[in-house]
């Protein structure tokens, strides 16, 4: 059946049934493949992207269930890399490989809407998305220069 | 599933002549003459032109492309995983080069042109790199064969030819450190050429000419040119003398050494970079694999008819075990796939699908609590001495006191993020392959071994890997594609792995590891005898790590090995090796017996010793304790822990680290900082690479500690996905990391890594002192850390 989307502003009728994940629906039938597949069970946190401005783990959550809700995926954060978000990821040279930046971005910018100066003890509660690299020092350097940035 | 949208029609077609507006410019065009429309966006935008078998833009030599508006393209050979291998391998080129830092882009290099096209001579000289020589152009031997190939059981060894024009597409530590001299004598010999070039349009003498970011001068006219205006006439201009070029001297660098950030950074904080699960081709179907869960085993039957109506649904297919001269020997599975529109419908059908098993009947037991008794027992009877100084038995009775420990880790997957994958387009004639992977040149024959197709017709696409350590994890994704794609000639077909599957089937593990050390100490403390024994699983590796070369000054020195063959397929994993722990932990064990500071400890040990890395060492210890305020007063429940890295010769890495550690009396622990000193050698490529390479060992010793235990049960691996291992994240990373480098006079080991070593066994060392609590069976999570 056909399912209206509205992801990064725009509206995509997709023929699927409602219980496919939304992470999958943007993948192979809209083609935004920022979205990454790390478990598929809300575990690791590579498929975040934001619902309503909240993150969501998008491997777990029925397409069905986010119809006309505002889907934000990692290629609508900006046009060309300049969120403040992005800049501070870029700034601190955050990546290892960067298979799990997608969703700890998407993670880390939910986190500073909601908290524009987040404690160290947030920052760990709420970024919980896994990186086999390794990067998570630079995650939480970003995070914050991120924050001096959206706060300046 | 189908997607529709007026702007997403127009987009599509916007982006289908971006692509060819773009092939026209690179040469794509006569490279996907194929006729194979790929997804062009990401690429364009991330400067990946995939396997440029052609290129249109001047090609200086087989790595370096200069184009009119002088941007430089550096070919990679190896694939970047998260280590920033290629923005080393680019700034090594561009040291020789001189180019415009800021006008490079870099693409991945053609397995398959490496197939047709032999090295070049001038590159097959071999680097003067011996352990403490610093001269790249020292002389050095015959290039010798790397044992990587030498060790393909059941294949000819020389199957993967390393002399073809990219020489080792292998992208592991070694395979780099035997590299780095072929990458700085290609971007020499392409500044030669087109100095040579300018040279000739001037008609000045070469030695006249100077050249700084790809601007080339003429001092005494005044005359200036730049390397996009030469590089025609200079791929037409073969030098002269090319045996004779030489590779800059590190005193001469300027870019090698300086902090670089990572050139795909950019590309991944928009979610453009793209990875082997991210290729989408026009018509491609995608499909679900499950091969059998116990390693060896094979598909007794299946029932496609009862999936055959379900949405989506194309076809079910069986593939074989693939054949091990594929697999560098490991025992991998049989299976079956389900191919469909969407991944979605893939594994939907697959996971409704029934299917039965052919167990291997030897193994349909097997456990991971057995295979740890019989490693333990099998200690009590040496198979190999591997060193024997002095006399352990004689100086063990003399002893004033004996400390006996015995250690032991478990299986540990390498769970890179990106779940195993590849896209195969076969056809009978030709053999497209995209793919993340770690040694292209392998996974190239396995397209012509698989398919009949002759090599020299298999064309490999190479993405970048969402984390790699160790060839893909080894697994057989690729194989496992290939031969499910061969069932639908004519249609590209994405296979992807379940995260269950690619952690349970589709990867090899790091061994488990005992380990029994038994020590006497004279009536001051100090060790007269140490015994080391190990064993691990066949075919794990680093089974002697830190103990066949062990730093510490004892005078009766004993180390034994035991390898015991299990079924499960084990292979090197991110260099993690818990012999290394294990030494650092009785280290600290003797240290507390003798009721002396660990730190001060080691130091002695090293100073009876006159062993090539002692001073290193002792430097990195004195760096470390400096930094971290080590024996400076702590609060109850923190302490500090302290961990060396390294064996006393050739070229491994010096560091040492201490992790101050706390442990809440309900038992909750945690590193709150690390502070970490590590030997560069005379230089880091890349120093921010090697911080960051720290950092990530710092992440994954910890979550080795606090929650890795991957239990066979019943001859498969049962522990399969995020919810109940690997489950240290930002909670458990410290906050503080502090790292400082110091320099020695030789070639500095790439491994910081190891930092997953020191951080271990510091961990476990402040525990101790915090709690009592000496474990020695990791993982933490296993253990009730409460105290007071």
């Amino acid at each position: 059946m056909a399912l209206n989307l509205v992801v990064n502003g725009q509206l995509y009728s997709v023929d699927t049934e409602p219980a496919t994940p939304l992470l999958w629906v943007l993948r192979d039938s809209i083609g935004l493949t920022g979205t990454k597949y790390g478990c598929g069970i809300s575990e690791c946190g590579a498929c975040t992207v934001h619902v309503n401005g909240q993150a969501k783990r998008s491997c777990v959550t029925p397409a069905g269930s986010v119809v006309g809700q505002d889907i934000l995926t990692i290629e609508g954060l900006s046009s060309d890399g300049t969120h403040p978000v992005q800049l501070a990821w870029k700034e601190v040279d955050a990546p290892h490989c960067g298979y799990c930046q997608s969703g700890m971005i998407m993670a880390a910018t939910a986190l500073l809407q909601k908290r524009p100066n987040p404690s160290d003890e947030q920052i760990e509660s709420e970024i919980t998305n896994a990186c086999r690299c390794g990067s998570y020092y630079r995650v939480r350097l970003a995070i914050k220069r991120a924050a001096e940035m959206m706060r300046a | 599933m189908t997607a529709k949208s007026e702007k997403t029609a127009s987009t599509a077609a916007m982006q289908r002549r971006e692509f060819l507006s773009a092939a026209a410019v690179v040469g794509g065009a006569a490279v996907f003459g194929f006729g194979i429309p790929l997804d062009a966006r990401a690429a364009v935008r991330t400067g990946q032109y995939w396997s440029p078998e052609i290129s249109t833009v001047p090609e200086i030599n087989a790595w370096i492309a200069i184009a009119p508006d002088d941007t430089v393209t550096y070919r990679i050979g190896v694939t970047e995983l998260g280590q920033g291998i290629l923005t080393a391998v680019a700034m090594i080129m561009n040291e020789e080069l001189q180019a415009d830092w800021k006008k490079i882009r870099w693409e991945y290099a053609s397995a398959n042109r490496d197939v047709k096209e032999k090295a070049p001579a001038w590159s097959l000289k071999t680097p003067g790199k011996e352990p403490y020589s610093t001269d790249p152009n020292a002389p050095g031997g015959s290039p010798s064969l790397p044992a990587v190939y030498r060790n393909r059981e059941g294949s000819d060894p020389r199957e993967v030819s390393w002399t073809g024009v990219y020489r080792r597409m292998m992208t592991n530590g070694g395979a780099f450190k035997s590299l780095t001299y072929y990458y700085h004598l290609a971007g020499a010999e392409a500044r030669e050429r087109l100095l040579l070039a300018a040279a000739a349009v001037w008609n000045v003498p070469v030695a006249q000419l100077s050249v700084k970011d790809g601007i080339i001068t003429h001092a005494a006219t005044g005359r200036t040119t730049s390397y996009g205006k030469v590089a025609a006439k200079a791929a037409q201009t073969p030098h002269p003398n090319p045996e004779g070029i030489k590779a800059k001297t590190p005193d001469q660098w300027k870019l090698l050494g300086t902090e670089q950030k990572y050139l795909h950074t950019p590309h991944v904080v928009t979610g453009e970079l793209m990875f082997g699960l991210d290729v989408r081709m026009p018509g491609m179907l995608y499909a679900a694999a499950k091969a059998c869960p116990v390693w060896g085993g094979d598909v007794k039957s299946y029932d496609a008819n009862a999936v055959k109506n379900m949405p989506g649904v194309h076809s079910v297919v069986q593939f074989p075990i693939p054949d091990r001269g594929l697999t560098r020997a490991q025992r991998f599975s049989g299976g079956v796939a389900v191919i469909a529109d969407s991944y979605w419908h893939a594994k939907s059908a697959l996971d409704a699908m029934p299917v039965e098993w052919l167990i291997p009947a030897d193994v349909a037991k097997a456990n991971s609590a057995d295979m740890m008794k019989a490693l333990l027992a099998s200690m009590d009877k040496p198979e190999k001495v591997a060193v024997n100084q002095g006399n352990f038995d004689t100086a063990i009775a003399r002893a004033a006191k004996v400390v006996e420990a015995t250690y032991t880790a478990p299986h540990r997957p390498r769970a890179r993020m990106e779940p195993g994958n590849a896209t195969v387009l076969v056809t009978d004639s030709r053999v497209d392959i995209w793919i993340g992977d770690q040694s292209p040149q392998e996974t190239l024959v396995s397209g012509s071994k698989l398919t009949g197709v002759p090599r020299e017709n298999v064309y490999l696409h190479l993405a970048t890997l969402g984390g790699g350590f160790g060839r893909n994890g080894n697994g057989p994704q690729a194989e496992h594609a290939i031969m499910i794609a061969k069932t639908v000639k004519g249609r590209p077909v994405h296979m992807i792995w379940s995260r269950e599957e690619d952690w349970n089937v589709g990867t090899t593990y790091g061994a488990q590891c005992a380990a029994k050390f038994k020590a006497g100490l004279d009536a001051d403390g100090w060790p007269i005898a140490i015994e080391a024994r190990t064993a691990m699983d066949t075919g794990g590796s680093g089974i002697s790590a830190g103990l066949d070369h062990f730093p510490y000054g004892v005078p009766n020195y004993r180390h034994t090995t035991n390898f015991v063959k299990f079924h499960v397929p084990v292979a090197v994993r991110r260099n993690t090796f818990p012999p290394q722990i294990f030494r650092e932990s009785f280290i600290d064990e003797l240290a507390h017996a003798a009721k002396k500071d660990p730190y001060q400890y080691r130091r002695e040990l090293l100073m009876r010793t006159n062993f090539p890395l002692r001073d290193a060492q002792v430097q990195a210890l004195d760096m470390v304790a400096k930094m971290s305020g080590w024996g400076s007063p702590l609060p109850q429940g923190q302490a500090r822990g302290i961990s060396l890295e390294g064996e006393h010769d050739g070229v491994s890495g010096v560091q040492a680290q201490v992790a101050l550690v706390s442990v809440t009396k309900q038992g909750s622990a945690r590193v709150l900082r690390s502070d970490i000193a590590m030997d560069t050698g005379f230089s880091a490529v890349n120093p921010l690479a090697v911080k960051k390479q720290l950092e990530g060992g710092v992440y994954w010793g910890i979550d080795d500690t606090f929650s890795v235990d991957f239990q066979v049960k019943d001859g498969r691996m049962v522990t399969s996905n995020y919810d109940t291992v690997l489950t240290a994240r930002m909670d458990k990373y410290p906050r503080e990391v502090n790292i400082q480098f110091f320099k020695s006079e030789r070639w500095g080991a790439s491994s910081p890594e190891a930092s997953m070593h020191t951080v271990a066994s510091a961990l476990l060392d402040g525990i101790y002192q915090i709690t009592g609590k000496r474990i020695r069976d990791e993982p933490l999570n296993n253990h009730d850390l409460s105290w007071g």
